[in-house]
């Protein structure tokens, strides 16, 4: 009940501070726009090749949306330095993690959660089915899970902004892969059964990411 | 001596392989033989496993144990895993342009084998841009880890995308017992090759490591 | 017959690889020991002189 508490207080914690500054939900939802419109341009505005482009383009915004905000995870904590005085608060490493973890996916749903209607308004496609929201949200589960892990890790880099997204990127290929196509087939009206498969990818590797990220996220913050 | 053993078991090993390959082994049916360069392309394939496998056992146990021995078995591997990685890139371009026609092609093992060096490549960077130098190790192993475990969902996620030629690598009618034989012993040259080049590296590193403590040491004097 | 030419680029690249790395490896394997050798003589000449 004790590590919950401490979650919570963590999570709560930066849900406060985020509501207080707006910083992180706003500035990446303006982002997350422009990148769904600006996408519209390279590929035209022919009803077919966006249908066929759809996915891809919904995906590489969530990624980047993704490293965008799970930037955002430390650094303001290391340059206000309060990281020293959450470290030295008798809590749990696994806690911070879980906290910050939950903190960022909800920061990432609230943001998925307004830019789906709008893709779903901009791209005239049935995004907002039941299939379509489990991808989202199993796919931003991944990302969070191995995001806060590196996002601790980078701060700690030089040229932190950099050191994120070059470890993430290749470590998510199998969600991007994975959601992309999940997406494809979910756009197109296909059932559950022809989609299970590409979910299972995406559950499998939460949950191995989430249970291995929190066992080494102490080694990623230790001074 | 260990060390001139080794290279005189991987010597003959290496003239045992190539005899085997390009005497022994029939000329595939239908590939052709374009098909010999599968004898490497296996092994290199095999060796980038073989050795993030031990940076990935390297790096826990670095994490663990704190002691800068595994961090040097972990680099060292990693460091020779890149090259095997890149020449399994290069031998599976030079194999797709024949048997596919085109010099790159989104193959599912030819996939994932790519994303798996990127993920390599950032083992190193994260090194140098960490601001200590033991920290950097730090990170290098957590990438170790995070890394390994991936390349098991890599090569699902690959596989289910590009349903295509399941068999590919495999020719029609199975492997004939000599080619059969012909690719263990492969596969044993290059495992061989690989532990005489990951000792010699690991003696490497361990020089520098000493050369910069002799240096530290002297530093006062001067 | 032209496919020869695939495999012997092959080969040539990986043992080219293979045996420039080694190569690299003995030659940097050297230079150090000589390097440690130097340092080592120098500590024993400052140990010598205090």
């Amino acid at each position: 009940m004790k590590f919950w508490n401490q979650v919570i207080s963590i999570t709560w914690k930066d849900t406060f501070s985020e509501i207080r500054t707006r910083e992180v939900i706003s500035s990446v939802l303006v982002f997350t726009l422009l990148v769904i419109v600006i996408f519209n341009f390279a590929f035209g505005a022919n009803q077919e090749t966006l249908r066929l482009v759809a996915p891809g383009i919904l995906w590489v915004t969530f990624t980047f949306t993704g490293v965008l905000s799970l930037n955002r995870a430390f650094i303001p904590e290391k340059e206000q330095g309060c990281l020293e005085g959450l470290m030295a608060c008798p809590i749990s490493r696994e806690a911070i993690y879980v906290g910050k973890m939950l903190a960022s996916l909800l920061f990432m749903l609230i943001i998925e959660a307004i830019a789906l209607p709008v893709f779903a308004f901009l791209f005239n496609l049935p995004v907002l089915t039941l299939p379509m929201v489990t991808i989202t949200i199993l796919a931003t589960i991944g990302f969070v899970a191995v995001g806060t892990l590196f996002s601790a890790l980078a701060i700690n880099t030089r040229a932190r902004e950099m050191v994120l997204p070059i470890l993430f990127l290749p470590v998510m290929v199998p969600v991007i892969i994975s959601a992309v196509n999940a997406s494809k087939m979910a756009l197109s009206g296909k059932p559950w059964n022809e989609l299970a498969s590409w979910i299972q990818i995406i559950g499998v590797f939460d949950v191995i990411f989430l249970v291995v990220s929190c066992l080494i996220f102490t080694y990623a913050i230790e001074e | 001596m260990k060390i001139t053993i080794l290279l005189w078991i991987s010597l003959a090993l290496m003239v045992t392989a190539l005899y085997l390959i390009f005497v022994i082994a029939p000329i595939e049916r239908t590939m052709g033989i374009v098909q010999k360069i599968f004898y490497l392309m296996v092994p290199m394939g095999w060796l980038a496993l073989l050795s993030f496998l031990v940076v990935f056992i390297g790096s826990i146990l670095y994490l663990k144990k704190r002691s800068l021995r595994w961090d040097i078995l972990s680099y060292s591997s990693a460091e020779v895993g890149v090259i095997f990685t890149t020449l399994a890139l290069v031998t599976g371009s030079i194999w797709a342009k024949p048997a596919w026609g085109v010099w790159w092609t989104w193959e599912p093992r030819l996939t994932a084998t790519l994303v798996l060096w990127l993920i390599y490549l950032t083992y190193f960077m994260v090194r140098s841009f960490a601001t200590e130098e033991s920290r950097g190790a730090t990170f290098a192993a957590i990438v170790g880890i995070i890394g390994f475990i991936d390349i098991p969902i890599i090569v699902l996620a690959t596989t289910l995308w590009r349903g295509l030629h399941p068999g590919a690598l495999i020719f029609q009618g199975g492997l004939d017992p000599t080619m059969l034989l012909t690719l263990i012993i492969s596969l044993l040259t290059f495992s061989t090759l690989y532990a005489l080049i990951l000792m010699q590296r690991i003696s490497l590193k361990n020089n520098e490591v000493e050369i910069k403590r002799m240096k530290e040491l002297s530093q006062p004097f001067n | 017959m032209e496919n020869v030419s695939y495999v012997f680029v092959a080969f040539a690249i990986v043992w080219a690889v293979v045996f420039g790395y080694i190569l690299l490896l003995l030659n940097r394997q050297r230079r150090l020991q000589q390097e440690i050798d130097l340092l080592k003589q120098r500590l024993e000449d400052r140990k010598g002189g205090d």
